[in-house]
């Protein structure tokens, strides 16, 4: 390979250095879906740092913006669902929902997907007709009836996600951040890389860095170019407790622990102090739940597929 | 002679039985073990089974991206809408993107399966909330994908688990709309089509009528009688017709198709 004259941005950064990056105050979607690819590593860090008064831009979100939500950090939550599905509902969230502490922006599924893929083809709203009947429009002023200019009928009109900042957790990427995606990607990845084609605030947490020879040899798989990227970070089990696709699964166990955790404000305290405050960094959790835990989490092979 | 068929397996031919061929069926998947097993586990087994008693060219997506997978090769850890096990189950394709969705938005979907906390007699569904929205007494996981399936699909079946404080007479909140508030209401709304076709339990099953719109005792599951249905039903209507039938239960064939070959590992209904 002809060697470059000039080198690239090193896009390459500590978990302290690229969670600095988000003020308090901003409007930040999180990436991963239902209990699957989300930045877990990332938002403990966000916690540890105090980052606060958050507008959370989501779709099907877990114990990820749970634990947010649960610390205090999130004062507005657009989204569809926060639940842990077989683990029963998200305990935060429904907490501070019952006691009037969060302000809601909901939405039904599909039009919360559909919001950022119509930031990503930078448009600034959409229509849609499926939530017609329902109680939402009714709840969520930011529901706006529209008429079809070709007179079809009535629709609701929906406002671009448009985050301020997008944060995904993803296999591999090389230092410049150039982000590798498995030739198999499930709905949570395929979100995440409409995510990321929002904003031009995008950080990468992944779990492994990779030589930048690895991406010319797999360009079809560089589905983040670099230009898009502004930090990216190494953090191995970076979406522990939830699972990363292909790389390892849920952890069930931990999942469980959280959910019951969660419904008592005392106990959700004490499992931020085990597992985040308590905690300096990222490699301190790992040993927190240990190796032999995290070595049967691997799905070896699954990114063959 | 077989043992005789569970709960379970009557409300999967019930199921099977309310599918057409050449249809396209939607399932999504669900929050907590109980709804998980009525509402993922239950139609899988229903729609396949349809498959292969009268069936054969329907499609069925569940969790909206696996295309007709094999129930009989499912992943014994299946809660997880999108999780490592569902990916390595074979089925005939994927769906993987967000366009998934535009298959519903162009009414393409003929039925799609439901649940809520509450049930109305106009067939209404909630998700969100129980109380007042702003302060609610119970705040559930949100609409999902409920609000389409009501309105984008051409019917839906609503699976409940039979207790009376579901039932209710009007929702919280409507997050799944039924017949609203009866005759007339999804016609001023523009819903020409769409909307609830049944409520399935454990113990009965209510279809609508076509004049009130409202929910109305069609039949009771073998082994229930009327009483343990009104005792267990929060509707304050007249729900009980002259005639109240019971519940067809499965053919020797159904039974065996069930046990031996859609389900032969009793992975998805408790044996």
């Amino acid at each position: 390979m002809l060697e470059p004259t000039m080198e690239p941005d090193v896009k390459l950064r500590s978990l302290s250095e690229a969670a600095a990056l988000v003020k308090d105050g901003s409007r930040i979607h999180f990436g991963g879906m239902a209990i699957h690819n989300h930045p877990v590593a990332f938002i403990r860090e966000l916690l540890r740092r105090g980052t606060k008064n958050l507008t959370v831009v989501s779709h099907v979100s877990a114990n990820d913006v749970d634990m947010l939500i649960g610390a205090g950090r999130v004062k507005r939550l657009e989204f569809s669902y926060v639940g842990l599905e077989e683990f029963g509902t998200a305990p935060c969230f429904r907490r501070a929902v019952e006691s009037g502490q969060l302000e809601l922006s909901e939405y039904s599924e599909p039009v919360a997907f559909e919001r950022f893929a119509c930031s990503a083809r930078g448009m600034p709203f959409f229509t849609t007709r499926e939530m017609v009947g329902t109680d939402l429009p009714k709840v969520n002023p930011d529901i706006r009836e529209l008429s079809d200019p070709f007179g079809s009928g009535t629709y609701h009109a929906i406002a671009a996600a448009e985050p301020e900042w997008v944060v995904i957790h993803a296999p591999l990427a090389d230092k410049y951040g150039n982000i590798l995606f498995f030739p198999h990607r499930q709905l949570p990845e395929d979100l995440d890389l409409t995510a990321s084609r929002t904003t031009r605030n995008l950080i990468v947490t992944v779990e492994q860095i990779v030589p930048h020879d690895r991406i010319r040899q797999l360009p079809y798989l560089n589905l983040i170019p670099r230009f898009r990227t502004t930090a990216v970070v190494e953090l191995p089990f970076g979406a522990h407790p939830c699972s990363c696709l292909h790389v390892y699964d849920q952890d069930r166990e931990h999942l469980e622990q959280y959910a019951k955790a969660g419904r008592d404000p005392r106990m959700f305290e004490q499992y931020l102090e085990t597992y985040v405050y308590g905690v300096n960094e990222h490699d301190a959790y790992l040993d927190l739940i240990g190796a032999a835990r995290l070595a049967r989490l691997r799905h070896v092979g699954g990114g063959l597929q | 002679m077989t043992t005789p068929a569970t709960a379970y397996e009557i409300m999967a031919v019930t199921i099977a039985r309310e599918l057409r061929d050449r249809e396209l069926w939607f399932l999504g998947m669900s929050t907590g073990p109980q709804t998980i097993l009525l509402l993922t586990r239950l139609p899988i087994v229903a729609m396949e089974l349809a498959q292969r008693t009268h069936a054969p060219n329907s499609w069925m997506l569940v969790a909206g991206w696996i295309m007709n997978p094999v129930v009989g090769r499912a992943p014994n850890r299946m809660e997880s809408e999108f999780g490592n096990a569902l990916g390595e189950w074979p089925s005939e394709g994927y769906n993987n993107s967000l366009t998934m969705s535009y298959i519903a938005a162009r009414h393409e979907i003929d039925v799609g399966f439901g649940s809520a906390a509450q049930v109305d007699k106009y067939g209404n569904c909630n998700t969100v909330a129980i109380g007042r929205y702003e302060r609610p007494k119970v705040r559930l996981v949100g609409p999902i994908n409920q609000p389409g399936h009501f309105v984008l699909f051409g019917r839906e079946i609503i699976i409940m688990p039979h207790e009376k404080r579901n039932f209710v007479d009007a929702v919280d909140f409507v997050s799944g709309a039924g017949y609203l508030k009866g005759p007339g209401s999804r016609e001023a709304l523009g819903l020409h089509r769409g909307g609830p076709c049944m409520i399935l339990t454990d113990k009965a099953v209510f279809r609508f009528d076509q004049q009130t719109k409202l929910a109305t005792l069609t039949s009771v599951h073998p082994g229930i009688t009327l009483e343990e249905v009104v005792a267990n039903t929060g509707f304050t209507h007249d729900y009980i017709p002259a005639d109240v039938d019971d519940t067809q239960g499965p053919t020797e064939e159904e039974l065996r198709l069930i046990r031996e070959v859609v389900d032969p590992n009793g992975v998805m209904l408790p044996r």
